[in-house]
């Protein structure tokens, strides 16, 4: 009894989630054009930034072994994964401007989870221009790696690699976030594995020494997300000679980091201080 | 009768780190963080009975935040006990949350760009509210607050007093035993402010909602609340009724009386060519003449207000008269900056 009311709860909170997406919407289609502008303004850059990563290959026609068309596949597949992450955990990306607009008073007064109303509060539609710029880049990719041999399998470890991928970058957000209950100021801290582990993951690891192979692996698992399914699916031997079933330990890595990282968030809001008044 | 919030000794301490800049420094206030304590609240103990109206007032950075974020589990006690409805706020802050209702006055709880129904709709979701239950509260408020005209507008462009009144329904949807306010009437004209406090005195006495409420409108004390409480510094000085309050501190009364035309023109002046009054009672001061009226202050206990009538009557031609009560202002203003440490 007590397990279906678990679930029952976990299926009201999914469904509150998606009302709260659908209020973030609809209000954001108030001002169509402005969106649509923005949209397309978020598409340029992020095109930009995929076709930069691939400024490399101009010169030079492969990396460790890597060709164009590898890299540019592992790019996407990471700016997709992180554009889901953005999509839906931005409001743990601006927790700290939450906590000192003392919104948060808001949001604890609610009879929900708290990140439920956290994560779903900066949803954003013009981050659909990084998907929609990551499945193009998957697009362009596979016209480049014309050939390559797709199953199944290799279907399945890729859907399932850039949900994890969103995840470990929706959770270390959410350790970004959790800092802010000490009031330290840690946002540099969260900007190098943010942003800097989507930089590092969109080319092969194997450039870096072998020390930030492991903390990508193994202390924050960035590379667990995309990383090592785009091996897989490449046919291409997994960093530090694992072997080819880690691939698919992706959810597992991602779902335990969460877990750790959804702790420490329960742990943070006890010590919450609110702002003055 | 039930008691709904119960505080004992209650104490807050904020440790407030000061960041330093960047990353090593932001990684040093980790390990090594100059820290600088502030009592916000000190030993505040509190008993609210279920159906009551009290208002909590005090300066600002008095601690009444403070106070009534611990009271909804938002911050933890640094020391002390609190029960509210029953539950201990802290380890059952959300199902707490569902019993009671808050409205802050400066900050809407309300989507902003989204017509004001669609908030409301919304919060049956948030609140798990049954269907049937949300929709014959939304209909009884609706026509209590007069939302029809403005319900399908979205938010923003609502005025300020129809802004409160979607506020106050979205705070009372969901049936809470206990509702706090926060200056509900802050920058609203007369004529809202009248209908808010008309509305929370309804559903106080018909619903027996017990309100919590901040101001410092002093009108909404008076209008609204039989009982007050006022901190200071993190302390509770009073905690008790206005009129209490009133006979105690409250200070002089004034008897303004208008005379016949002739009376006040010869009165004798002294050294300084002020007018005054011969053979005043003990306790009775002349504060002000314009002819024909003339204004005499005095104790509340000096003189009983008949008599000076009388005393007064005796002499002059008494055309009407009046009293002003001390303001209650006043004796609040009093009280903060004279601390007066009125608990005892």
């Amino acid at each position: 009894m007590s397990k279906s009311t678990a679930l029952n709860n976990i299926l009201s909170d999914a469904r509150l989630y998606r009302r709260l997406i659908a209020m973030q919407i609809r209000s954001q289609l108030q001002y169509k054009a402005n969106v649509l502008v923005d949209i397309v303004t978020y598409f340029c850059v992020t095109g930009l930034e995929f076709l930069t990563t691939l400024l490399y290959f101009v010169p030079f026609p492969t990396l460790l072994g890597w060709h164009v068309g590898e890299v540019a596949l592992l790019a996407a597949v990471t700016s997709f994964s992180f554009g889901l992450a953005e999509l839906f955990g931005a409001g743990l990306d601006v927790f700290e401007e939450i906590i000192r607009r003392g919104e948060f008073d808001r949001v604890l007064l609610r009879p929900v989870h708290a990140l439920i109303l956290v994560a779903s509060g900066e949803f954003r539609l013009r981050r659909l221009g990084r998907l929609t710029q990551g499945v193009l880049g998957f697009v362009f990719a596979l016209i480049l790696l014309h050939g390559i041999r797709m199953t199944m399998l290799k279907l399945l470890a890729l859907l399932l690699g850039i949900a994890s991928g969103s995840l470990i970058f929706i959770s270390i957000l959410l350790l970004g976030a959790t800092m802010c209950f000490w009031t330290v100021q840690t946002t540099e801290l969260t900007n190098i594995l943010y942003y800097g582990g989507r930089e590092m993951l969109s080319y092969p690891i194997s450039i870096y020494n072998q020390a930030i192979q492991s903390i990508l692996l193994f202390v924050f698992p960035l590379a667990f997300g995309t990383y090592l399914p785009t091996c897989y699916l490449l046919e291409r031997p997994l960093p530090l000679g694992l072997p080819t079933w880690v691939a698919f330990l992706s959810p597992a890595v991602a779902l335990a980091f969460a877990g750790v990282a959804v702790w420490m968030w329960g742990f943070g809001v006890h010590h919450y201080e609110s702002t003055g008044s | 009768m039930e008691t709904m919030i119960e505080a004992n000794e209650l104490s807050k301490s904020f440790h407030i780190a000061r960041r330093r800049p960047g990353l090593l420094g932001g990684l040093r206030s980790v390990v090594d963080p100059q820290v600088r304590v502030v009592e916000a609240v000190q030993a505040l103990s509190l008993r609210i009975e279920r159906g009551e109206m009290i208002g909590l007032i005090g300066p600002n950075g008095a601690g009444k935040s403070t106070t009534i974020k611990m009271l909804t589990g938002i911050l933890m006690p640094s020391a002390g006990l609190v029960r509210v409805a029953g539950l201990d706020p802290q380890r059952q802050r959300r199902e707490l949350a569902g019993r009671i209702g808050v409205v802050f006055g400066q900050r809407s709880q309300l989507w902003w760009d989204l017509p004001l129904i669609d908030s409301l709709r919304l919060l049956r979701h948030l609140y798990r509210v049954p269907e049937e239950r949300h929709e014959a509260n939304l209909e009884h408020l609706r026509e209590m607050l007069d939302l029809s005209e403005f319900i399908d507008t979205p938010v923003r462009q609502l005025s300020l007093g129809q802004r409160m009144r979607g506020d106050l329904t979205a705070a009372l949807l969901h049936d809470p035993e206990l509702l706090y306010l926060d200056e509900p009437t802050i920058g609203l004209d007369v004529v809202a402010k009248a209908r808010i406090r008309a509305f929370l005195r309804t559903i106080n006495a018909e619903q027996g909602v017990t309100i919590l409420l901040t101001t410092h409108d002093m009108d909404d004390i008076e209008m609204l609340c039989k009982r007050m409480l006022i901190v200071d510094h993190g302390r509770k000085l009073y905690d008790g009724t206005i009129d209490d309050i009133r006979l105690r501190f409250g200070g002089k009364r004034t008897l303004i009386a208008e005379c016949g035309p002739a009376d006040l023109v010869s009165l004798p002046r002294d050294e300084q060519g002020l007018p005054t009054l011969p053979a005043l009672p003990a306790g009775v001061c002349l504060a002000k003449v314009e002819a024909p009226r003339i204004w005499l202050s005095f104790e509340r206990d000096a003189i009983p207000a008949h008599e000076l009538v009388a005393w007064f009557g005796a002499r002059y031609t008494l055309r009407d008269v009046t009293f002003q009560e001390p303001e209650i202002e006043d004796v609040i203003r009093r009280i903060y900056e004279e601390g007066l440490l009125l608990s005892d």
